[in-house]
């Protein structure tokens, strides 16, 4: 078992000007599941094959446990690595496949087969050891490349999107596999992946890339809680956070018709660097309807408070229903999203009226993007 | 629809067979026919004589002579030809040292290596054969080969005029030739193979043999025993290398002589023995068909998927 250490890594690419991954600085705890998020090009995939060796790293250092590892071949490593697309050998048996690594680093035949076994029995792969990796199905094929990793016994586990190639109600379900077997085995693993669902319900710690610069790090309840900048708000969350750029009134932000609170402190803080607007965040899940009544502090008495959104889609998923939206913030229509309970879903073409939950907003600097709430 | 399928599938499959019996399977027949009789290929007459002629092949030391050259050839130009030809394709496209970017590529300059293997298939036999006489060329000063072992101190070799050396000469120049080709052929098979794998055997802590032995080769089986059968063709015959190298013609001493090249004299050259020439065919095919039938069944095998 051992941390994994960035330090600064950064890759360029020969013929690129412009860091793929750019002073990645993370560190991972002994036994931790870190998974990599991002869109696509955004470096994280560079980061993992970095880390295993299989991409140069042209300025910084990355060390597993104590050890620089920063120029090592990748057999020096102790590490395994499940790839996107599993990259099993095709003309080995199950069992072969499994026991490679292990039969070149020339353990002894009878331990192989103790430790393919093992892995097959926890993979529920026994029955299908003998079998070339033709005649097994895409979830089948998937579990023999994590056999392949785990009867190496590594360090490090590094996954490259081994979920991508399931059918989505495989992947959910491996999906659980997965972390669970992590958590029992307990190796560190560091995990690439586009999706951030997947981010966010397998990691004990997330780490958002954009243009091969790191976000944040952070547990995923604390990345949905807190996001450090716009990016990492609109990226994590499905659907994503409505984000509304308004403008800056005494006492709070002007949202659409009704005043909301914001901290005193972040307001200033986006006015002293000349800044007349914020964008402020808010979840689906954390608008109010409040058709008709006056409770929300109206600005203008004429009008109804809050945000006017006329209703254009609707998304019904049994539990609760999103609504697709727009609204008039300022002169433009934006789009919203609105999260509402599955019994009182709003007709198409109708106008609600919503204000964000107080204590539930987030917001931003427009100019940066840096979080300015706390 | 359905009573017309006949019609439509007859159509289409009349004439190639047609043509396929007239071309290709009435010659043999037409073979087998001549080699039953005593015909010279000059004069209209002609006697049946049962099997005399495959009787005389069978004393003919000269016959088995040249058929142990052929299976010489076939069993030494196609190995040294396709490891050649692997080796060359797995150092051009896995083999090189990791730099930049790739995790797996070939060695420096593999481009430019790739043309130059490829270049002797451009050239026609007749080229090649007057080109390696020239650098077989036993003249002391002339020779090119001879020149540079004078330029080391090592005496020069008569090559294709020493009974001993001119079939290795030959089969040298066959492996040249044909060499080229098979890192192509190699090449691109090595391409399909999704470089994932090679990245997974290094992560398995593969080395360069182990993966050439372990990895590479088992993909590319299907590859090498295609190219199997296309070098065994070229061995089985090698008449044109052979007729334009050898001295005299197979020699010296018929060191050289192989089945088609003494096919090609018997018929027109030494009194003009057609039938006998035309039983040395049948010969021959049979060897062929034994050969093809050999390589095709050990070449069976899974196709793989990647």
């Amino acid at each position: 078992m051992a941390t994994v250490t960035f330090d600064k890594a950064t890759r360029i690419y020969p013929g690129g000007e412009k860091p793929a991954v750019d002073g990645l600085d993370i560190e991972v705890g002994d036994g931790e599941f870190l998974v990599l998020v991002g869109p696509s090009g955004c470096g994280k995939s560079t980061s993992l094959r970095m880390l295993a060796g299989l991409e140069d790293v042209n300025a910084g250092a990355i060390r597993i446990g104590e050890r620089d590892v920063t120029h090592l071949p990748p057999k020096d490593r102790d590490i395994a690595m499940v790839f996107q697309n599993y990259a099993l050998y095709p003309h080995m048996t199950v069992a072969d496949n499994m026991g490679f690594a292990l039969k070149i680093a020339g353990v002894n035949k009878a331990e192989i087969r103790k430790r393919v076994e093992e892995a097959a029995k926890i993979l529920d792969l026994t029955e299908y050891l003998a079998r070339k990796p033709k005649a097994l199905s895409g979830g089948q094929r998937q579990r023999v490349a994590m056999g392949r990793a785990i009867v190496r016994e590594p360090q490090v586990f590094l996954m490259d999107e081994p979920l991508s190639n399931l059918d989505a109600k495989l992947r959910v379900q491996t999906r659980t596999q997965i972390a669970s077997l992590q958590r029992r085995l307990g190796v560190t693993t560091v995990y690439v992946t586009h999706d951030q669902v997947e981010a966010m319900t397998m990691g004990d710690r997330v780490a958002v890339l954009k243009d091969g610069l790191l976000q944040q790090v952070d547990s995923p309840r604390n990345m949905y809680d807190k996001p450090a900048n716009l990016f990492v708000a609109g990226f994590i969350g499905s659907p994503a956070m409505n984000l509304i750029e308004v403008p800056i009134v005494d006492g709070g932000v002007k949202f659409g018709n009704a005043l909301v609170n914001v901290e005193r402190d972040a307001v200033q803080a986006a006015a002293d660097k000349g800044d007349r607007t914020v964008t402020v965040g808010v979840r689906p899940e954390h608008f109010d309807i409040v058709n008709g009544e006056s409770e929300g502090k109206s600005l203008s008495k004429d009008a109804p408070a809050g945000l006017a959104v006329t209703v254009n889609v609707v998304e019904e998923l049994g539990a609760d229903g999103y609504v697709y939206g727009s609204a008039k913030v300022g002169d433009e229509d934006k789009d919203v999203v609105i999260r509402v309970g599955g019994r009182a879903i709003p007709e198409k073409g109708s106008v609600l009226h919503v204000v964000p939950r107080a204590g539930e907003t987030h917001v931003f600097a427009t100019s940066s993007g840096e979080r300015l709430s706390d | 629809m359905r009573h017309g399928k006949y019609r439509f599938i007859i159509g289409f499959l009349a004439i190639p067979l047609a043509l396929y019996g007239v071309l290709v399977i009435s010659p043999f027949v037409q073979d087998f026919q001549i080699s039953l009789t005593d015909w010279t290929g000059l004069t209209p007459d002609k006697h049946y004589i049962g099997f005399e002629n495959y009787r005389k092949i069978i004393h003919n030391h000269l016959f088995w002579q040249s058929l142990w050259h052929n299976v010489l050839l076939l069993l030494i130009v196609p190995v040294v030809t396709l490891a050649l030809g692997l080796f060359f394709a797995f150092m051009l496209n896995v083999g090189g040292r990791r730099k930049g970017s790739a995790s797996v590529a070939g060695v420096w300059g593999s481009g430019g290596y790739k043309i130059i293997f490829f270049f002797p298939q451009v050239l026609s036999v007749a080229v090649i054969a007057i080109l390696w006489q020239q650098i077989y060329n036993p003249d002391p000063d002339e020779g090119l080969l001879n020149v540079l072992l004078k330029g080391v101190g090592i005496g020069g070799q008569t090559w294709l005029g020493d009974p001993k050396l001119a079939l290795a000469c030959i089969m040298a120049v066959m492996v040249w030739a044909n060499v080229g080709f098979y890192v192509v052929l190699f090449s691109a098979g090595m391409a399909s193979i999704p470089t994932e794998i090679y990245e997974a055997s290094l992560l398995d802590g593969a080395n360069r043999s182990t993966t050439f032995f372990r990895v590479t080769l088992p993909l590319l089986a299907d590859t090498v025993a295609t190219g199997w059968v296309y070098m065994g063709i070229i061995a089985m015959d090698a008449f044109a290398y052979v007729q334009l190298m050898s001295v005299n013609d197979g020699g010296p001493n018929e060191k050289t002589d192989v089945v088609p090249l003494l096919l090609f004299k018997t018929a027109f050259r030494d009194n003009s023995q057609y039938g006998l020439a035309a039983a040395m065919g049948v010969a021959m095919l049979i060897v062929t068909l034994v050969f093809a039938a050999l390589t095709l069944r050990l070449a069976r095998r899974d196709r793989l998927e990647f």
